[in-house]
């Protein structure tokens, strides 16, 4: 029974794998992004971000606060319900890195690490902003600490974010350079994203400024970095899929590499 | 036109022009380079390690803080970057046991477990500091109470690490392939089993089973470090070895031929 | 390539070397104990009347008790290894039961002492003495539960039909050998607790 990483021969290229599914599995994506996108907008506290340097009765009013209230709850419910659902995509792109011409299964095994790394990171911040929200009239330091834990937690986790993208780009760059499964820039594209995200990891320095949590590094180049990366790897993806599916199709004389 | 021949002959022309071997030194140079990364942050520039008191009042704990600033946003900050590099580090372990004539399912298990500690295991305790430095006018209970977090969650995570430490110990014993030597296998049992000794921490204050005590954690760390330094070096000699067989990996051959 | 490796692996005479192994492990694991010893005689030390007083809480014929019955056990396990060298697997099966039965015996005389010990009150948080106490005890306790998984191998190697491997009879000596550690072990912990005073 062949599995993953276990064949000492060159893995298969079009035509032996199974894919049934997967594609499926891709067309996820785009109703996972229309949630994210609404769940983000729906919560007060991205739009526009939530500044650090708020006092904590400041913070345990936006709470209090009956508007933001509902919006919080059920923004980040949403959040927690669909949270993991980049789970599929980023495993498809796993079942990629394995078509390519890798003597092993490291690269493989390092993304699976890093797609359980991330959600999870991400399910920690939605449950405390869960929990602030929950009991809004307590002592307005333990809300503070709760919104800064949230906080913290979402914008400086970037540490499996980044290795994501820097293990793909490895990946390609590893890959026999006659027949890419996924091409060269998806690589260099991977590495700027890669860059794009670190500075989020230093939000803990400053209260206020471009690294703050609401700062035009942590909060914006951060999180249109990642939704870049997910519109493009979405399409590469679905290229890559799709053009593994026509080779499939096509007579086995007439299979073109990659 | 490319035919099915030529496509599987240039992956493996392409194979012998390119070391098989270089993803598997990646992978090895990447670890190396994070244990160098933690120590560096845990030991030097945060000081979290060796631990401070469990036994201190809020104000010393509020002073400890103070004092290290800096160096816990600045430190944790590059944790937040470079944790990804855990991943390699598991994923070139659980190849390991994907080499030896054990089922898969060994490595498979080490790499679900290992992936996961970083959270509980790691990033909680950098997070929860990150926070409790955040604001230095915080309430100082509130202070204490990240205090106890971060170091009781980084010390006092156990299970996946020994229950790990056994799986890993157990395919090294029944291998028949010699991947490891035997008293590697029993040299992760002495790990796991600080695992179990560390466990007071969670009961004492003061003492040496306290989380800074001479025996869980100056006793504990030195069976650590020589355990990591032990399994680097292994890891070493075995990229050396690897056939990328399935059989007996064999032994170094004495420098002169190679 | 497969046979250039087989040839490498096969060394003349040479099994796999457990014996070695384990006595590394043996070796590194009294390092370890030593310096839980080091710290307890360390401290012990620093409040000897604290620990004189919780000392005398301690039964001593419990003690020598629990002595002399790892001690038999340790006498079983090295005749039933002498029996499977022999050839004479049914007594070294009985051998390795009645290494079993004394390893109950001694489990049940702990966790007995334990409970005692509780209810007068000397907790794992009582005093210093009774932290070393239950933590060495305890720790050693669980090198047993390990020891029996060791004598769970050497029943499984003693099933074999003769004449059995080399490697198997090199498999039961060093789970023996892991035995002997515990007993040794226990003699250590016993002398530091319950005699010195």
């Amino acid at each position: 029974m062949s599995d993953i990483g276990e064949s000492d021969a060159p893995p298969p290229r079009a035509g032996l794998r199974r894919t049934d599914g997967e594609s499926l599995l891709f067309w996820t994506l785009p109703a996972a992004a229309i949630i994210w996108v609404s769940a983000f907008l729906l919560f007060p506290g991205f739009t526009p971000p939530l500044s650090p340097t708020l006092s904590a009765d400041q913070v345990a009013a936006f709470y209090r606060d009956p508007h933001n209230l509902p919006r919080i709850r059920y923004s980040m419910i949403l959040f927690n319900w669909f949270g993991v659902c980049l789970v599929p995509i980023l495993v498809l792109l796993v079942m990629q890195i394995r078509r390519m011409a890798h003597r092993t299964p490291i690269f493989s095994y390092c993304m699976l690490g890093c797609v359980a790394g991330g959600p999870t990171l991400f399910l920690i911040a939605n449950i405390c902003w869960l929990l602030a929200a929950f009991r809004p009239e307590r002592n307005p330091e333990l809300t503070q600490l709760y919104n800064d834990f949230a906080w913290i937690t979402f914008t400086s986790q970037v540490p499996f974010l980044i290795a994501q993208c820097v293990i793909l780009a490895a990946a390609i760059y590893f890959d026999n350079p006659t027949g890419l499964v996924l091409k060269r820039w998806v690589a260099h594209f991977n590495v700027l994203v890669a860059a794009a995200l670190v500075p989020a990891a230093f939000t803990g320095l400053a209260l206020s400024g471009p690294l703050a949590w609401n700062g035009t590094l942590s909060f914006w180049l951060k999180n249109i970095a990642i939704a870049v990366w997910i519109v493009v790897m979405g399409v590469v993806l679905g290229q890559a899929i799709y053009r593994e599916r026509d080779q499939r199709a096509l007579p086995e004389e007439q299979q073109v590499a990659g | 036109m490319n035919t099915l021949a030529t496509r599987t002959a240039s992956p493996l022309a392409w194979y012998a022009r390119q070391n098989p071997k270089r993803e598997l030194w990646l992978a090895w140079g990447t670890l190396v380079v994070f244990y160098i990364f933690f120590g560096v942050v845990f030991f030097v520039l945060t000081r979290t390690q060796p631990p401070p008191s469990p036994a201190w009042d809020s104000r010393k704990v509020v002073q400890w803080f103070q004092d290290n600033h800096s160096g816990i946003l600045i430190g944790f900050a590059i944790m937040f970057v470079i944790t990804g590099m855990t991943t390699m580090s598991n994923a070139l372990i659980a190849y390991s046991m994907r080499r030896m004539s054990v089922s898969p399912a060994f490595g498979y298990t080490y790499l679900i477990l290992y992936s996961l500690s970083a959270i509980p295991g790691m990033l909680l305790m950098c997070i929860a500091l990150t926070v409790g430095a955040l604001r230095p006018d915080r309430d100082p209970e509130l202070i204490t109470w990240t205090y106890d977090f971060a170091f009781l969650s980084f010390i006092g995570t156990m299970g996946v690490f020994l229950i790990g430490s056994l799986v890993w110990m157990l395919a090294i014993l029944i291998d028949k392939n010699r991947v490891f030597p035997k008293w590697f296998g029993y040299l992760n049992l002495c790990n796991a089993l600080t695992e179990i000794v560390v466990s007071p921490a969670w009961i004492f204050r003061r003492g040496v089973l306290a989380w800074n005590g001479q025996i869980a954690w100056w006793l504990n760390m030195v069976v650590f470090a020589i355990y990591t330094g032990v399994f680097i070096f292994l890891l070493r000699q075995l990229i050396q070895r690897e056939d990328f067989g399935t059989g007996p990996l064999p032994n170094l051959a004495p420098k002169a031929a190679r | 390539m497969t046979d250039h490796s087989v040839a490498q692996v096969t060394k003349p005479g040479k099994f796999v070397p457990g014996q070695p192994d384990m006595w590394a492990f043996v070796l590194f694991e009294t390092l370890v104990f030593t310096g839980y010893f080091g710290f307890y005689l360390f401290y012990r030390t620093q409040s000897p009347e604290l620990f004189l007083r919780a000392q005398a809480q301690l039964d001593l014929r419990i003690g020598v008790f629990n002595t002399l019955v790892l001690l038999l056990s340790s006498w079983s396990v090295a005749r039933c290894v002498q029996s499977a060298r022999a050839g004479a697997y049914r007594q070294a099966h009985t051998d390795a039961v009645l290494t079993t039965l004394f390893g109950l015996v001694f489990m049940v005389s702990k966790v007995f002492e334990w409970f005692r010990q509780i209810r007068i009150g000397n907790g794992f948080a009582s005093n210093d003495f009774f932290t070393y106490y239950y933590f060495l005890t305890g720790i050693h306790f669980i090198h047993l539960l390990i020891g029996f998984i060791a004598l769970g191998v050497i029943f499984y190697q003693l099933r074999r039909p003769a004449p059995r491997s080399r490697g198997s009879q090199e498999l039961v000596e060093t789970c023996a050998t892991y035995w002997h550690t515990v007993d040794f072990l226990w003699v250590l912990i016993f002398a530091l607790l319950y005699v010195v005073r």
